[in-house]
């Protein structure tokens, strides 16, 4: 297949392996930050961490945006889909998420009617087709997803539905990379940027890293010869003594991104004054909410909700590693208490997660190696 | 290091299953968290910026096409969650048989 095969090759992979390994310095620790869920699943599902030198370290970042969603956002969205006339509707990874009392799932277990969706669109649909219940899409991701939000809510208010209602999570990417920048226990070397959420947003936005920080970045598409070129590039940075956004992704991301996007986006959505991260605490301005002129579709104008602000599981580490402070298998619940199957922390719960990626794919190669 | 190289194919932890970059289907997947993007063709036109579009697995959905602008029977889109977030170029991008991420 075209655009998959030539980015799984292995002649490539191996010759990018041993470029990158020909211009690491002996004696220095590189750690670069993938800041997509997809990268981080990229990594495990095919050991691109193996193909790097021992000194090459990549860690994972708040890309996932199941991960970062706090406790308190889920006990709210259980609160809507208990309303009887409400059926509720989410993508499938978020109806396992944890929040104070309970998952989403185990509402519907209980007789709520929660309903996975493959997109917004597919929630209008279901609203379309029941004019006597109120239906609420649970939105949340970046800015990759934010413009399919828009555009069916846009869609909504042209086909005059009125029992469609948003319950917005939308959050951004560039407010938590600054606020991981700033943040003293994190010494980073550089950047694996998101290929997608550049398509929509363009490579512009991340140029701050480079300017303020002086880290380089390379935006990176998600095949495993993708992900060693992008790390391959931040390295050749580092050794060439420069800083600057590079665009690994050339063959979709346009630097300005897209236009038409960002017209959807304000049209749709404001920002928020400070939205509550797992792990990372309240950022400013790094969510979306609807804009006044979307108000009526607004579930969280249209329900009430506890918001409450809950505060992790004490075992739970999802904040470290979302920070890339630990690895995954250095949480203290990790593998045990907390796995896919039952987890404590959002990590486990997206297959996206740090710690289901290395769960699902990751911990034999390390129980190789410790043996 | 264990390199995850066997048959001239990188082909890690799935030990070769052939697929074309996380799908729905997947059981190891989530479309947002993911950031996926799947090329899908179009095959119908649907009335103002909706466009029934067929992917490389023969599924067939119906995608949004508000960003990017007129599209017509046989361009490939970029599709995220159920909206188009690019047009692929067509020289590069034979219909229905590429996936992209």
């Amino acid at each position: 297949m075209k655009f998959v095969d030539e980015f799984r090759d292995a002649e490539l992979g191996r010759m990018l392996s041993e470029q990158i390994a020909s211009i690491v310095e002996p004696g220095r620790h590189y750690k670069i930050m993938e800041v997509c869920g997809g990268h981080t699943h990229t990594i495990y599902r095919y050991g691109v961490d193996d193909l790097l030198p021992a000194n090459v370290e990549l860690v994972h970042g708040p890309g996932c945006p199941v991960c970062v969603i706090p406790m308190g956002r889920v006990d709210d969205a259980i609160a809507i889909a208990r309303n009887p006339n409400v059926i509720f509707t989410c993508f499938g990874d978020m109806m396992r998420v944890p929040g104070g009392h309970g998952t989403l799932l185990e509402a519907k277990a209980d007789g709520a009617d929660v309903r996975m969706v493959y997109s917004p669109l597919d929630a209008l649909r279901i609203a379309k087709a029941n004019p006597d219940r109120e239906v609420v899409f649970f939105a949340i991701g970046f800015e990759t997803t934010a413009p399919s939000t828009a555009l069916t809510l846009m869609r909504a208010r042209a086909d005059g539905v009125t029992n469609f209602f948003c319950y917005c999570n939308h959050v951004t990417i560039v407010p938590p990379l600054r606020a991981l920048l700033e943040s003293p226990d994190l010494r980073l070397d550089g950047f694996i940027g998101p290929g997608h959420v550049c398509t929509v947003v363009g490579a512009r936005p991340f140029e701050f890293i480079a300017r303020e920080y002086g880290k380089p970045v390379a935006i990176s598409g998600f095949e495993p010869v993708d992900m060693l070129q992008s790390v391959h590039m931040v390295l050749r940075q580092l050794a060439e003594g420069r800083c600057e956004i590079e665009n690994q992704y050339t063959r979709v991301v346009p630097y300005n991104g897209n236009p038409q996007a960002f017209r959807v986006l304000s049209e749709v959505f404001e920002l928020r004054p400070h939205f509550e991260w797992r792990g990372l605490g309240f950022i400013a301005q790094s969510a979306l909410k609807l804009s006044e002129a979307y108000r009526d579709f607004d579930a969280e104008c249209r329900f009430d909700v506890p918001g409450v602000r809950v505060a992790d599981p004490k075992a739970c580490q999802c904040g470290e590693v979302l920070k890339g402070v630990i690895r995954p298998w250095e949480c203290k619940v990790f593998g045990t208490a907390c796995t896919p199957e039952h987890p404590i922390g959002t990590c486990m719960v997206s297959s996206e997660g740090a710690c289901a990626a290395y769960y699902n794919f990751g911990r034999f190669a390390r129980t190789r190696e410790l043996v | 290091m264990t390199a995850p190289i066997y048959d001239g194919a990188i082909v890690g932890a799935t030990g070769g299953r052939q697929v074309a970059g996380p799908s729905c289907n997947d059981e190891f997947h989530c479309i947002t968290c993911s950031d996926e993007g799947v090329p899908m063709r179009v095959e119908e036109l649907l009335g103002t910026g909706l466009a029934r579009c067929i992917d490389a697995s023969d599924q067939r959905s119906d995608v949004m096409t508000g960003l990017v602008g007129d599209v017509a029977v046989g361009d490939v889109l970029l599709v995220h969650a159920g909206a188009a977030i690019l047009q692929l170029p067509e020289s590069e991008h034979g219909p229905g048989e590429e996936r992209a991420a």
